[in-house]
């Protein structure tokens, strides 16, 4: 068994430092070191074992253990292993050594954890504020357990500004964003421009932050999480439901039934479907391509429409409990989603077929945000970033989930390292997604829906859940609790890994083409407020203010 | 050659017509299984709570008035039309209707109240038996959620008290 030999390696190499390890099944490894020998544990599990980096995880355990938890967790994605390396702190004033100048993917996280825990990463080289806002007061940390869920801490100041770097000599700051046409949530970054060419940036965001991982710890419970869950993202939010109902089964060990692994399957795929053609669509609206953009989305729209069909609503299918899914795929729309698929497939063929010979697309994007491999493994980029560059990852086929492996696909990888290989593979695995939900439909077994769950839930159990979102990797990870609700759930979504690769991919590169970089790792459009309709008889032009629109949209009348 | 793929993608965008629809001015149907806005069934519901102990947006408010009146309301604010309440109702007194337009100038067009009659139960008062473990919540008994201000009190009494005052934050920590 692989984990029971990377256990005894790492036994022989640290010897006492590994105070205990849990191996709860296939695929996971929890291993609880001394908080002196994390940093070189960690070093060896990065560089000498060749892991991925996944996320770091604080947890205030005080409650329950009178300790804070750190833990780092690494993929070994040839071995089909999720790791979780952890320890605990003593209660007042908690500090660890921080991985993140051998991991360098490792620094939001790390400083999150400081926001949010209040655990000092001991030489960590940039501690500045990440995901708290400019006024929160210093030294309240709103993921302990006694800060309640509702609270508004004493001394928050809205006039507080947030202390930015000093740009690069010779360089001149341009600011982008909170709001621009081509993000769809705000984030500023402040980039450094010399000339028309990008030097480097500074990042300012996590402005929507929501503040859910402590709803769910603290006022919703088991069965409400998925819910909220699947609200994390307007765009995979199925499978930050389906990541969390994994992450609860697997530690309390709960396995659903088979026809319900294969729905969450069919819904993975239908929610790729839908999101590759709309991020094709948007990477061409955003390099000025509009006809793909039209065309992509018309493609698309037909999926929605069988996504309410099955589920009861276009987007937020509310798909899983613990223990199983909640709707079933009933013979007439198998017998529709097949002859969708058949569209879909006729239809999407020669849409490739005519764009990857396209010039014009090529010029915006080749060459454009070179994300290579050294990069990928620094700084843990996922999904079609990583397969662009060449590395072979991919949830789906590397750690197993739902009713994946007795699946036949491919992983799509290219070789390019830059934009257009981006859209390639995305393009590209529209067709295996096909292949995924055909292959469903055939060996779709009946039987029931739901697991009926008789006994609470074992409590301090930790459980790892990683899916394969159309963005990348989607891992979460949960410590099962008391009063029907986890102790402490924490989410990575792909996009946490791939914007820390933004600075890199966009630097020394024209202003023009930052858009389209930043653009190609996260799908996301713009909501404008207002809108403009020409009344094409008479030539007339009419620009719709936003309470126009709305009361459009109440009444139906103008 | 970047001529000949202009062509084909000049073929495509021909081939496909117009496909727009005429939305908001016309809507298309949706189909049976839709989840629109929950519709609040009084003659069916026995007042349970059901409803009010597994949606995940708190939505939903309970208030004993008195031993035998209990007051339910749909707050309709954040509602996520998820539907968990139409799951857990054991008299199927909700039904997620096929209505999505909730867009409204005033909030009390969505609300619901629904007043109940609640007969004296020999144990708790307030009964509720749940499909699953997970779907329980540490609240039983008597519930006094804040309806004048719309929020959830975190709290149930196993008794009534003559005058249910919650004005405290720190008691919703639990």
């Amino acid at each position: 068994m692989v984990a029971r030999e990377k256990l005894s390696r790492l036994k022989e190499k640290f010897g006492t430092a590994i105070q205990r390890a849990d191996l709860p099944g296939a695929g996971r490894l929890f291993v609880f070191v001394e908080p002196a020998a994390l940093k070189a544990i960690c070093q060896h599990v990065f560089r000498d074992l060749d892991a991925r980096y996944i996320i770091s995880i604080g947890a205030d355990d005080r409650p329950f253990s009178g300790k804070f938890m750190v833990a780092h967790n690494f993929a070994f994605d040839k071995e089909s292993l999720l790791t979780s390396i952890a320890t605990y702190l003593p209660a007042d004033n908690p500090k660890v050594d921080s991985i993140s100048d051998v991991v360098p993917a490792a620094n939001w996280a790390e400083r999150e954890i400081h926001d949010l825990i209040g655990i000092e990463p001991v030489g960590h080289r940039y501690l500045k504020r990440l995901v708290l806002p400019d006024g929160w007061p210093d030294g309240v940390h709103p993921l302990r357990k006694d800060f309640a869920w509702n609270q508004v801490p004493e001394g928050y100041d809205d006039t507080r500004e947030f202390k930015f770097d000093e740009p690069p000599e010779g360089c001149t700051v341009v600011p982008f964003g909170p709001f621009h046409p081509t993000l769809d949530e705000p984030a500023h970054f402040r980039l450094y421009i010399e000339g028309e060419m990008v030097r480097g940036c500074e990042y300012r965001g996590f402005m929507v932050h929501r503040g859910i991982e402590k709803l769910a710890e603290s006022v919703l419970t088991y069965n409400d999480i998925p819910m909220m869950a699947e609200r994390i993202c307007g765009i995979c939010g199925c499978v930050h439901n389906v990541a969390y109902a994994q992450a609860v089964e697997s530690a309390a060990a709960i396995k659903p039934p088979p026809r319900a692994e294969y729905i969450r399957t069919i819904m993975l795929e239908i929610e790729r479907l839908h999101s590759h053609l709309l991020w094709v669509g948007l990477a061409c609206h955003i390099v000025g391509f509009d006809t793909l953009f039209m065309q992509s989305w018309r493609i698309r729209e037909p999926i929605m429409w069988i996504a309410e069909k099955i589920s009861g609503n276009r987007k937020t299918y509310a798909l899983c409990v613990i223990g199983g899914v909640r709707w079933d795929i009933t013979p007439e729309v198998k017998d529709e989603l097949r002859k969708l698929l058949d569209k879909l497939e006729a239809e999407w063929t020669p849409v490739v077929a005519a764009v990857s010979k396209d010039k014009n697309i090529q010029k915006r994007t080749r060459g454009v945000g070179i994300a290579d491999r050294a990069l990928v493994k620094n700084m843990g980029l996922v999904g079609p970033v990583a397969r662009s560059a060449g590395v072979d990852i991919d949830c789906r086929r590397d750690h197993p989930y739902a009713a994946y492996d007795r699946l036949d696909f491919e992983v799509i990888t290219e070789g390019g390292c830059d934009v257009w290989s981006r859209v390639l593979v995305r393009a590209k695995e529209v067709f295996e997604s096909i292949k995924i939900i055909r292959q469903c439909l055939e060996k779709m077994e009946d039987g029931p829906l739901q697991l009926t769950i008789k006994d609470e839930l074992p409590v301090g159990r930790l459980g790892l859940s990683s899916v394969e979102a159309p963005r990348g990797e989607s891992h979460h990870f949960v410590i099962t609790g008391e009063n029907n609700r986890p102790r402490r759930w924490r989410v990575r979504a792909p996009t946490y890994q791939n914007l820390q690769g933004i600075p890199a991919m966009i630097k020394d590169q024209q202003l023009a083409d930052m858009t389209i970089s930043l653009g190609s790792i996260d799908p996301c459009f713009s909501c404008t407020d207002r809108m403009e309709t020409i009344d094409l008889k008479s030539g007339v032009t009419k620009v719709w203010t936003q309470e126009e629109l709305l009361k459009l949209t109440r009444t139906k009348k103008t | 050659m970047s001529v000949l793929s202009k062509l084909k993608e000049a073929v495509i965008c021909l081939k496909a017509g117009r496909v727009t629809l005429p939305y908001p001015a016309q809507a298309q149907p949706v189909p049976e299984k839709f989840r629109g806005r929950p519709i609040f069934d009084a003659a069916k519901c026995t007042g349970c709570g059901g409803c009010a102990n597994n949606c995940p947006a708190r939505e939903i408010l309970l208030f004993d008035l008195c031993q035998e009146i209990r007051i339910l309301q749909y707050l309709g604010r954040r509602c996520a039309y998820c539907g968990r309440c139409a799951d857990v109702c054991p008299e199927k007194a909700i039904t997620m209707s096929h209505e999505f337009e909730t867009g409204t100038n005033s909030i009390g067009d969505i609300q619901q109240r629904v007043e109940l009659f609640m007969s004296t139960c020999q144990r708790c008062g307030r009964c509720f038996k749940e499909p699953s473990t997970l779907e329980q919540l540490k609240l039983k008994g008597y519930r006094v959620d804040d309806v004048a201000h719309e929020r959830w009190v975190f709290r149930s009494k196993s008794y009534l008290e003559t005058e249910p005052v919650v004005d405290d934050i720190k008691i919703e920590m639990d």
